[in-house]
């Protein structure tokens, strides 16, 4: 049964991502369309930070002290600061941890 | 291989490399978690290695362990995962033109991650091996960390609660903050975090990509708004 599982959602998982590069579609992209793609990194990447950021274990949290939000803001300063994504990753990794250990 | 292939592929490997490190956390999470729902560690591992989108194991291994069905958790997966479809969208014009082995290579490859570091060339500038490089390092990576997490899960228990999935956020925030560089891309951010916060509290299931294909639509139209009254 597990099996059956991992094997069905790797199949979902791969016609998701196979799909549309598939040349037999019938499919031409407007210069709109492609202009509209070019949204799709900060649009998702963003959409899928928001819940991880706002709502840890599940719950909606919009204090100014949450670990997870102060965390984020160190790593966006650091990134524009240093333009080095290694760094503002550890160096906000590392404060995330020790926030979230003195806040709780 | 020849020369100029293996030159790209190491290119793209190291190109990775930070986001392959960075992942480490997420990926000892969903190994330590495949544990904890009672998979064996060969399901655990395989998890990583066929289904390869870490949210959605993630969110699997949580339904499993809740009790949930087949279907049930076979169509959380489906509507999880549908961002790749905007992905494979708009990698379409390099990548349909390859031949199918390459196709279905890369379409297998094709993670948030990839589509980050690979997405900005155009047919031109595209290289499938930089990209198989880019591809392939971040497959090994995430199904290694996978495996130290199945291991250190049976030893130490509670890992998922360290917050171990801070890491995607400082990934993903470190690759976005840099492209947040005219109005209409902080419109797409603003609308898609507020969004995602938004329908995620509604319990959507469908509650990331619709604010996602949300905040993309309103960098659009906000580009094209400045872009008629220059």
């Amino acid at each position: 049964m597990t099996w059956i599982l991992i094997f069905a959602m790797g199949a979902i998982v791969f016609l998701n991502r196979y799909a549309f590069l598939e040349p037999r579609l019938p499919l031409r992209l407007s210069s709109n369309a492609r202009q509209f793609l070019g949204f799709a990194v900060p649009g998702m990447l963003t959409a899928i930070c928001g819940p991880i950021i706002f709502m840890p274990d599940h719950q909606l949290n919009l204090s100014l002290l949450n670990p997870y939000l102060l965390g984020s803001l160190v790593a966006i300063a650091l990134v524009l600061l240093t333009r080095s994504v290694l760094l503002s990753m550890l160096v906000s990794m590392l404060i995330f941890f020790f926030l979230r250990s003195w806040l709780a | 291989m020849p020369h100029i292939a293996r030159q790209a592929f190491l290119h793209g490997a190291i190109a990775i490399m930070p986001l392959s490190l960075a992942v480490a956390p997420w990926g000892l999470l969903a190994g330590s978690m495949a544990i904890e729902a009672n998979l064996s560690a060969w399901q655990g591992q395989g998890l990583s290695a066929i289904v390869f989108a870490g949210a959605a194991q993630l969110v699997a291994i949580g339904m499993l362990k809740g009790g949930a069905n087949l279907a049930s958790i076979l169509l959380t997966t489906l509507l999880l995962t549908s961002q790749h479809l905007l992905y494979g969208l708009s990698m379409r014009p390099v990548l349909s033109s390859q031949p199918l082995r390459w196709r279905l290579g890369l379409g297998f490859l094709l993670t948030d991650e990839f589509f980050a570091l690979t997405s900005q060339y155009d047919q031109q500038q595209f290289n499938r091996w930089y990209a198989l490089g880019v591809g392939l390092t971040f497959y090994v990576a995430w199904n290694l960390f996978t495996l130290a997490g199945i291991l250190l899960g049976q030893n130490i228990p509670h890992l998922d609660q360290l917050g171990l999935d801070f890491s995607i956020v400082a990934t993903f925030v470190a690759l976005i903050a840099p492209l947040v560089r005219n109005l209409s891309t902080v419109v797409c951010v603003a609308v898609s975090l507020f969004c995602s916060v938004l329908f995620s509290h509604w319990h959507w299931e469908t509650a990331l990509v619709a604010a996602g294909l949300l905040g993309m639509a309103a960098g659009f139209i906000c580009q094209k708004f400045a872009g008629a009254r220059p």
